[in-house]
């Protein structure tokens, strides 16, 4: 079944609605995507199936509706065919993990899992347009390096 | 005649060859920084030429000049006013460069960087081997190099290469540090092809061998120098693992590189190669690897190890070769001849805090936190020249701002004194340098740093002694100048009228241990200071609530660090109240006021490190007692390190 492989949706929705701060500022149509490292074919070494030519696998996708962030699973295309802002790769030991933790404070688990390299992330916009669009707020709250990383 | 630290870092000072080049020290410059001083055009400025004369200077036997971008298009560009090395009308300046080198002695070598995904900072995308997307945004989208497109990249390295040494540099070096082209044909994270290009090690390093071969043709008899990743830190994400790029190594040497400098990580890997917070040495085995792996190869290698004496070890012991230093030296260029005279206890220290790179990545010309006079070397108003009227200086306070202050002023001929309430010099940063997760030695060696130059230079110390109207009542006409530079302080008066106000604590007494709070902290403000005091007591068993006014915590940290202290805050636990300000406090706790309504936060002290406050009341004291008056750091506007440490100098410079 297209959503099993995150769990029940109305927990994420529900986790996205009581973070509905963090998305206040973000333009309606901004979207992430969440797929699974395995299930994609985004997987070390052996990309380019992930790049180019994936099955089409569960993807579940945050988009801006109605002033608030809304959870659903879609298909994932492969990289080039997915309109998303921001997507989300997770390994299995993410997946797993935040299948235990759900309906807990999953913002921090990813945040967590992002940091320990369990989830990467592509960007597929730019600094200007991800401030334009309003992602400043989400993306750091997930650590991620907004305004450039050299460690 | 050798110099007695030439006699005790015999290793590091003695002779080399490289090529057909003799080098008369084991160090080498690295091109670690790309200054963005130049033209958007590639071209050379006149503040760059200022700025090589004193790397020239700096007493290092190989000299390698910054990154230059070798096609047209500026696909290989990465920084906004990066230089550029396509085309024969930017020989002049760089045979000035060259010149420069060799007059100082020492070997020049031009790097040549085509930053591939990290490049095309001016155009509306990057070019990899592949499309692999970004993951840092500020970087631009990829498009695919047709295998036509990378024989022409192959060939504007080779041209580029001989044009450097048409200008008079005797090597070239390529450079995949940090995720540049290089790097990404050879990684497995971004090198995606199904060609020739693509797939084994062999094949992901063709692109390498191609660009050394034709290189190596165009520039026969000039050394060439690669820089590779002995780990990528990528390797979690899908990127080479160390023995991958080790192997990518033993490729360039079968084909005939003349040295490799070994380094670490990428600019998007997920964690530290160079900060603060990595132990210096710590990546040594990988050089250590490389030169036990290519005993014919000459070794060069420099990340995170900042220290002379490490590095003369490093060459006795075979860890490589040559030192490859940079950071340092921009904090001070003077390190080798003091290292060279033993006078290392003299050398303005590298912190390790990355503002250098952390003003690339806002488009900004690099500068350094230590030392004030980088990127201002080509204008006279910033160099230590002889004062016209020597005057008499009193210098309130001993933080980096007044200590800065006084001794460029004393340097300068003026007579110069100190005076601070407390009995030691370092003003708060010694405090939060005890505090500081990372590496206190790191911010402690600043204030020694001061302590022994205010010595040498015969600056007056008064230590015990606040500053105070009666105070400068009893020395009127004693001095011309006055030099306010005594810090910010806590504003507790906003919380004067708040219930439970007698019970709040102001941070600066728990971060100079004068104050023990209580096992549950609530800490008001999640700036550098909260976050500082509250990740210090949180390891030291705390259980510790950041109250922050802003949606965001760390708003006023470095870029580079920020990321660092926000992982300290979940690491250790820490929890944080955002977009919150505080209504009463009791011996219970703390109630704060939220968007969702008021929360009540069990404590037992309740700390307060924010707002902060510029100490003017000495002005307006002052005002009337002393011919001239000035102020600086903290005591104007509270800020950081690096903004007092600037303002001491230009103080300094000015008076």
């Amino acid at each position: 079944m297209l959503g099993e492989m995150f769990g029940d949706m109305s927990l994420w929705q529900a986790m996205l609605d009581r973070q509905r701060e963090l998305f206040v500022e973000m333009e309606a149509g901004s979207r992430l995507g969440f797929v699974s490292r395995e299930a994609s074919g985004i997987l070390p070494g052996k990309r380019s199936e992930g790049v180019r030519v994936v099955n089409e696998v569960p993807m579940m996708a945050w988009e801006i509706e109605n002033g608030g962030m809304a959870a659903r699973m879609e298909r994932f295309a492969g990289i080039s065919s997915t309109r998303v802002d921001v997507l989300l790769v997770a390994d299995q030991e993410a997946m797993d993990t935040m299948l235990a933790e759900l309906g807990g404070d999953m913002l921090k688990t990813i945040k967590r899992l992002i940091r320990r390299g369990n989830i990467m992330f592509f960007l597929f916009k730019n600094k200007a347009q991800l401030q334009d669009a309003g992602y400043e707020d989400f993306l750091e709250s997930l650590g991620l390096a907004f305004l450039g990383a050299c460690r | 005649m050798t110099r007695p630290g030439e006699a005790k870092l015999n290793h590091l000072f003695q002779p080399g060859k490289i090529g057909r080049f003799e080098v008369k020290n084991r160090i080498k410059y690295g091109a670690c920084c790309v200054s963005n001083y130049n033209g958007r055009d590639g071209t050379i400025t006149p503040r760059e030429l200022a700025r090589v004369r004193v790397i020239a200077g700096t007493g290092c036997g190989l000299i390698t000049n910054q990154g230059a971008y070798p096609d047209p298009l500026g696909e290989g560009k990465s920084y906004f006013r990066q230089v550029a090395i396509h085309d024969d009308k930017f020989l002049p300046q760089f045979e000035m460069i060259a010149r420069y080198i060799h007059d100082a002695g020492a070997m020049a070598m031009q790097q040549i960087l085509h930053a591939g995904r990290y490049g095309g900072i001016d155009l509306g995308y990057c070019v990899q081997p592949s499309v692999v997307p970004q993951t840092l945004p500020h970087f631009r989208p990829p498009r695919e190099l047709t295998k036509e497109q990378i024989k022409v990249v192959v060939k504007q390295h080779a041209d580029a290469a001989a044009r450097a040494i048409r200008a008079g540099f005797d090597g070239t070096e390529v450079t995949s540090f940090m995720g540049y082209l290089l790097a990404n044909f050879n990684s497995r994270f971004t090198n995606q092809r199904t060609d020739e290009y693509g797939g084994s090690v062999e094949n992901r390093g063709r692109f390498m061998r191609e660009l050394i071969d034709a290189i190596k043709q165009a520039t026969p008899d000039n050394p060439l120098s690669i820089r590779l990743n002995g780990a990528e830190l990528m390797d979690r994400w899908g990127g080479n693992t160390q023995d991958e790029s080790f192997e990518l190594m033993q490729q360039a040497v079968d084909c005939g590189v003349d040295m490799i400098s070994v380094t670490v990580g990428w600019q998007e890997a997920p964690e530290s190669s160079f900060g603060r917070d990595v132990e210096p040495g710590y990546w040594n085995f990988l050089s250590e690897k490389a030169k036990k792996m290519f005993p014919n190869v000459l070794v060069a290698f420099g990340n995170r190890l900042p220290d002379p004496a490490m590095a003369n070890a490093c060459v006795k012991d075979g860890v490589f070769d040559y030192w490859e230093v940079c950071r340092p030296l921009l904090a001070d260029p003077e390190m080798i001849h003091k290292a060279a005279e033993d006078r290392m206890e003299e050398v303005r220290p590298c912190i390790g805090s990355l503002n250098c790179l952390s003003r690339l990545f806002r488009d900004l010309p690099y500068t350094c936190t230590m030392n004030p006079m980088l990127g201002h070397e080509v204008e006279p108003e910033y160099h230590v020249t002889e004062a016209t009227e020597k005057k008499r200086i009193m210098v309130i306070g001993a933080g980096p701002a007044g200590m800065e202050a006084a001794i460029t002023a004393r340097r300068r001929g003026h007579a110069v004194t100190v005076f601070d309430k407390a009995d030691r010099i370092g003003g708060a940063l010694g405090a939060y340098a005890a505090n500081d997760l990372a590496r206190p030695a790191d911010l402690q060696s600043v204030i020694d740093y001061y302590g022994v130059m205010a010595k040498k230079l015969g600056v007056e110390v008064r230590l015990n002694t606040e500053a105070n109207a009666k105070f400068m009542r009893s020395v009127l006409h004693e001095y011309d100048v006055c030099i306010v530079a005594a810090g910010a302080r806590t504003d507790m008066a906003v919380f004067q009228y708040l219930e439970g106000a007698d019970l709040l604590v102001d941070a600066l007494e728990v971060a100079h241990g004068r104050f023990k709070p209580g096992k549950r902290v609530v800490m008001l403000g999640g700036g550098m200071i909260g976050l500082t005091i509250s990740e210090f007591l949180a390891k030291a068993g705390h259980e510790v609530t950041v109250v922050e006014k802003e949606k965001r915590i760390g708003g006023d940290i470095m870029p580079t660090f920020k990321w660092r202290h926000t992982a300290w805050v979940d690491e250790l636990g820490i929890q944080t109240v955002t977009l919150a300000s505080l209504v009463k406090v009791t011996k219970e706790g703390a109630t704060v006021k939220t968007p969702k309504g008021e929360q009540f936060i069990p404590c037992d002290s309740v700390i307060v490190s924010s707002p902060r406050k510029a100490n003017h009341d000495l002005f307006h004291e002052f005002q009337w007692m002393v011919d001239e008056l000035h102020g600086g750091g903290d005591a104007t506007v509270p800020r950081g390190l690096d903004q007092a440490i600037q303002e001491g100098y230009r103080l300094g410079v000015r008076i």
